[in-house]
């Protein structure tokens, strides 16, 4: 308690101020004042009296400086005189405080910002309950390894009775429904998952509850969780719509919770619609599933039982998956399960790229420190004279080596605050760039963390960047320092060399840098000039999907979406107009087996496999997908299922290799729900093959049905025209004009789509290129500031030469090519290393080797143009100078 | 060597005590006249580093032993003067009977013969 109070008042103590410590002063001449009374009575002479009082008080300024340091704690109150007076050093110089201070917000800004993303993607704790224990299982087919498949009911529900491995396993599927009953219809995202889905996440709904077990089956089906941002932005966060009815789907849906603001479920590797769910209703499988197995579309996901690794667990179903195989061959030779930690759904994508982002940011945040480092060197320098009359005067080196690394580490403090800012700003911008949302299941924020990484990163890079120029500051004698004079040419030799060898260190770790990005420049390059197979430029795409009793009748839908792509087609503007059941780049489309009638069947689980679109005519003319053998859908065939087939070349070339599919028929597995089997169709025409998926994936067989053949309710619109950006408001006219109740989706230009497809590989090098502009920039001012202390160095010895007739030009010449021996000489340290590390790049390149001569060769021009730059300012004033005026000065 | 020239150095922890005795006896007191009481009652056998004396009194200060305020001495001298608190008091009886404890174990060691009678 006593010392409690004591630490407390020292510590109050600590800071300036208060009348004690003024008074203290005053009690000190009065003590002396009562010590020369007494010896002047006992009849001593006055100034000897003082003198042996002051004696005997063991000094004035000794006493009074031992008090001070009892009344704070002495570090601290050093710390204050460092901080004062680091506080004035660098508001004598503003401007080396401004550089200094922007290049460290940048540097540390930069770490900060990749740390953000790095920590809420691959480190923070996910928003579920024991998240290391969630597992997500995937289906794989022989054909495609390393492909994560969505999962065939049946075979979900086969592991439920079989595995033992899990606690508790769960299924979803998601899909588009409209929400009627409002001012405008809505086109929300629903997740249909089976009862356990909460409770295997161990999430609770904010309000209300999840579902029951009896939930699911038809009849009892008609419930729904809202997540938090729909309730918010729908509902305008009303607790009191739990229990009311919603119009979902044509029908009353009862609200019986809200999911809580940060749960945010969505596994992308299965998902039909690409994105997280605005709410959740619940599914059960028909009780045939099993019975008549078709598909593969759901999502599973389970929590593993104690004690169980993912590895066993993997183990359990990869031999449950092979004993299926031999069971049920129609459906599952040649498939085999897989299971991974959820994290892989939040990071799989964006791992490798944040990998490298790491990676490079730590490179700037090294250029940045080298290059504050010349800075304090260069500056260090110039107050040598100071610092030597400093150690004089009795300050101990340590001392005056801490007061400098206290100037840095507020230089860095300021930096890591204006640094705080560019991150948050960056953040910002990442999570709109990144390919993948990686807020979907994790959370990605400033955090406490990520504010203790940039706290670590201020100090370690004051520390860095300050203690090399610290102790070069103290080095020598004092009597040395305090006679030279500043540009003396002897003194600064050494801070020449070390200055010349921090330089040579950016511009290697530049080159590192640039080969990066050059590399995925180039590869991006190469990605955004794939050919997807149609022209992109021009389309506008929005997707209605038909829902409630209005719709049962297949005649009802074919003519709706007849009826709006007509009218589309009559929008002024619009060239072409058409659709189709599932748009390139935008999602999972349907896919399956086929034959060719009058050939050998292929063994079960062997046949080929292709994609599976219905479409009309106007589809191929709005895309430019060519025609090249046969003929279009004609008038008959787009009002009545007359199974005819359109395919692509690649299915041509898989199905008839040696030519002839015109005429031909095939059989599709996918049948019309009123249909026993799938009737076999007769090939009428071969178009051009398209990208469907992404643009670097290989192209795969595709068929064309015309949508009476498979009456989807659900078709996506695409629309030629000049100017797409101003189709959205005509084209949901054109939907209303039809039902004002049906909601137009994604409506948005087909390049958005693609640059979805593109976003990736856009994300890590437009990244990769920031930093490497950064230090570039970063490189080239080190040099320069090297070259202009050079010039200052040399100026009596310039002098001289000019003096003695060497002409400017020559001059000049020699200072360039002093700044380009400095970057020959970091390209021979940085190439090799970039050559080194160009291997890590390699899962991030599309045709692009590691080694690609056009980048480095790019990168060597870049680097030595630089230099000459950077040179050129310094070498310039280095050729002006007067050789009378610059021998005056030095002597 | 006599008796009187072998002047103790005093240390702080006794020094400290040695300040809150004086104050209990004399009442409020400033710097000088505490340090100049301590010379006295040890009959001049210690030496008193005058200096050392006021980071004692800021330390008792600060744990709230003694108060100081501004007062005028008895030759009209403006000078700061030290009063005991109670907390002080409780700890000049607390450091004392510790001292007396301490000290009768170091005599029964020093001069065993003396613990025996």
């Amino acid at each position: 308690m006593r010392s409690l109070r004591a630490f407390l008042a020292r510590l109050r103590g600590s800071f300036p101020g208060g009348k004690r410590a003024r008074e203290l002063t005053e009690e000190l001449e009065s003590h002396i004042a009562l010590d020369v009374d007494e010896k002047v009575r006992s009849g001593m002479d006055e100034t000897e009296a003082r003198r042996q009082a002051i004696l005997r008080l063991g000094g004035l300024d000794a006493t009074a400086e031992r008090w001070r340091d009892r009344r704070g704690f002495p570090l601290l109150q050093e710390l204050r005189q460092d901080l004062r007076g680091a506080a004035r050093a660098i508001a004598r110089h503003p401007g080396f405080a401004a550089l200094t201070v922007a290049m460290l917000a940048v540097g540390i800004g930069g770490a900060t910002a990749i740390f953000t993303i790095v920590h809420g993607v691959l480190i923070a704790r996910l928003p579920f309950r024991d998240a290391d224990r969630l597992v997500v299982l995937w289906e794989e087919n022989a054909d495609r390894p390393g492909r994560r498949n969505t999962v065939g009911p049946a075979n979900f529900i086969r592991w439920t009775e079989r595995a033992t491995s899990f606690s508790k396993m769960t299924a979803l599927y998601d899909t588009r429904v409209s929400l009627a009953g409002r001012a405008r219809p809505e086109q929300l995202v629903a997740q249909y998952v089976t009862a356990g889905f909460f409770a295997t996440l161990g999430v609770a709904p904010m309000i209300g509850r999840g579902f029951a077990p009896d939930e699911g089956p038809d009849g009892h089906d008609a419930v729904a969780v809202l997540s938090w941002g729909v309730w918010q932005r729908l509902f305008g966060g009303d607790p009191a719509i739990v229990g009311k009815p919603i119009q979902v789907n044509g029908r009353p849906v009862e609200v019986i919770g809200v999911a809580p603001r940060d749960f945010n479920f969505y596994l992308k590797s299965g998902s039909l619609v690409g994105k997280a769910p605005d709410l959740w209703m619940p599914m059960a499988f028909d009780p045939d599933t099993t019975v008549d197995p078709r598909g593969r579309y759901v999502s599973a996901f389970a929590r593993l039982k104690d004690g169980v690794s993912i590895a066993e667990a993997g183990r359990e179903l990869g031999a449950i998956a092979a004993r299926l195989a031999v069971e049920w061959p129609r459906l599952d030779a040649g498939w085999t399960a897989r299971v991974f930690p959820i994290r892989d759904e939040v990071s799989g994508d964006l791992r490798p790229a944040l990998l490298v982002l790491s990676g490079a940011v730590g490179f700037v945040l090294v250029i940045v420190c080298v290059n504050v480092a010349n800075l304090l060197l260069a500056r260090g320098l110039a107050r040598r004279q100071e610092i030597a009359i400093r150690t004089a005067l009795g300050a101990g080196r340590f001392r005056v080596v801490r007061q400098l690394l206290t100037e840095t580490l507020l230089l860095a403090l300021l930096g890591g605050a204006a640094g705080w800012g560019i991150a948050r700003a960056a953040v910002v911008v990442l999570l709109a760039k990144s390919p993948v949302d990686p807020t979907v299941l994790s959370r990605v924020r400033l955090s406490l963390p990520v504010l203790l990484f940039s706290v670590v990163a201020v100090v370690v890079t004051a520390v860095v960047s300050g203690i090399v120029p610290a102790i070069e500051s103290v080095r020598g004698a004092v009597g040395e320092a305090l006679q030279e004079s500043t540009r003396s040419p002897t003194g600064g030799e050494r801070a020449r060399r070390i200055r010349q060898g921090l330089v040579v260190a950016e511009v290697a770790l530049a080159a590192v840098l640039l080969v990066g990005a050059g590399l995925l420049l180039r590869s991006f390059g190469r990605l955004s000039r794939i050919d997807p197979g149609f022209d992109s430029e021009g389309l506008f795409t929005g997707r209605v999907i038909l829902h409630g009793a209005a719709y049962k009748d297949d005649e009802k839908v074919l003519a709706f979406f007849r009826d709006v792509t007509a009218r589309a087609r009559a929008i002024p503007g619009v060239r072409a107009a058409g659709m189709v059941s599932f748009l390139p780049f935008a999602g999972l489309g349907a896919a399956t087996d086929f034959t060719v009638v009058g050939e050998p069947q292929p063994p079960a689980g062997r046949a080929p496999v292709t994609d599976v679109r219905v479409c009309d005519n106007g589809f191929f003319q709005a895309m430019r997908i060519p025609l090249v053998q046969g003929r279009l859908f004609d008038e008959r065939e787009m009002r009545t299922r007359s199974n005819v087939v359109i395919v692509s070349e690649a299915f041509a070339r898989k199905a008839f290799p040696r030519g002839g599919a015109l005429g031909r028929r095939v059989t599709i597995e996918m049948a019309h729900v009123a249909e026993e089997k799938p009737a076999p169709t007769e090939v009428i025409g071969i178009v051009g093959d398209v990208k469907v998926e992404t643009l670097t994936a290989a192209t795969r067989p595709m068929a064309y049905w015309p949508h009476p053949q498979l009456p989807y309710s659900g078709m996506t619109f695409v629309l030629r025209s000049d100017d797409p950006s101003v189709l959205a408001g005509p084209l949901r006219a054109a939907v209303a004009e039809s039902d004002k109740d049906q909601p137009l989706g994604d409506a948005r230009p087909m390049e958005d789509w693609i640059g979805v497809s593109l976003t990736g590989a856009r994300f890590s090098a437009m990244l990769l290129a920031t930093f490497a502009a950064i230090a570039l920039l970063l490189a080239a001012a080190g040099i320069y500031g090297v070259m202009s202390y050079v010039v200052g160095q040399r100026r009596s010895e310039i002098g001289i030469r000019m003096a003695l007739g060497a002409p400017a030009e020559s001059i000049r010449r020699m200072m360039v090519a002093g700044g380009a021996r400095l970057v020959l000489l970091g390209l021979a340290i940085g190439m090799p290393l970039a050559l080194a590390l160009s291997s890590v790049l390699s899962s991030l390149l599309f045709e692009t080797s590691g080694r690609d001569p056009a980048t480095l060769a790019g990168v060597i021009a870049t680097l030595g143009v630089s230099a000459v730059a950077a040179s050129y300012g310094p070498a310039w004033r280095a050729s002006r100078i007067e050789p009378a005026e610059s021998l005056r000065n030095s002597f | 060597m006599t008796d009187a020239d072998e002047k103790s150095e005093v240390w702080q922890g006794t020094l400290a005590l040695m300040i809150l005795k004086t104050l209990e006896a004399l009442g409020p007191l400033h710097g000088y006249g505490i340090a100049r009481r301590i010379e006295q009652t040890s009959g001049d056998r210690l030496s008193l580093n005058y200096g050392t004396l006021y980071p004692a009194l800021l330390k008792l200060e600060q744990e709230g032993s003694v108060v100081s305020e501004w007062g005028v001495s008895e030759n009209n001298r403006r000078a700061r003067f030290y009063r005991l608190t109670r907390t002080g008091r409780r700890e000049l009886r607390r450091e004392a009977g510790e001292w007396e404890r301490t000290t009768a174990i170091l005599m029964r060691f020093l001069r065993p013969e003396a613990g025996r009678t």
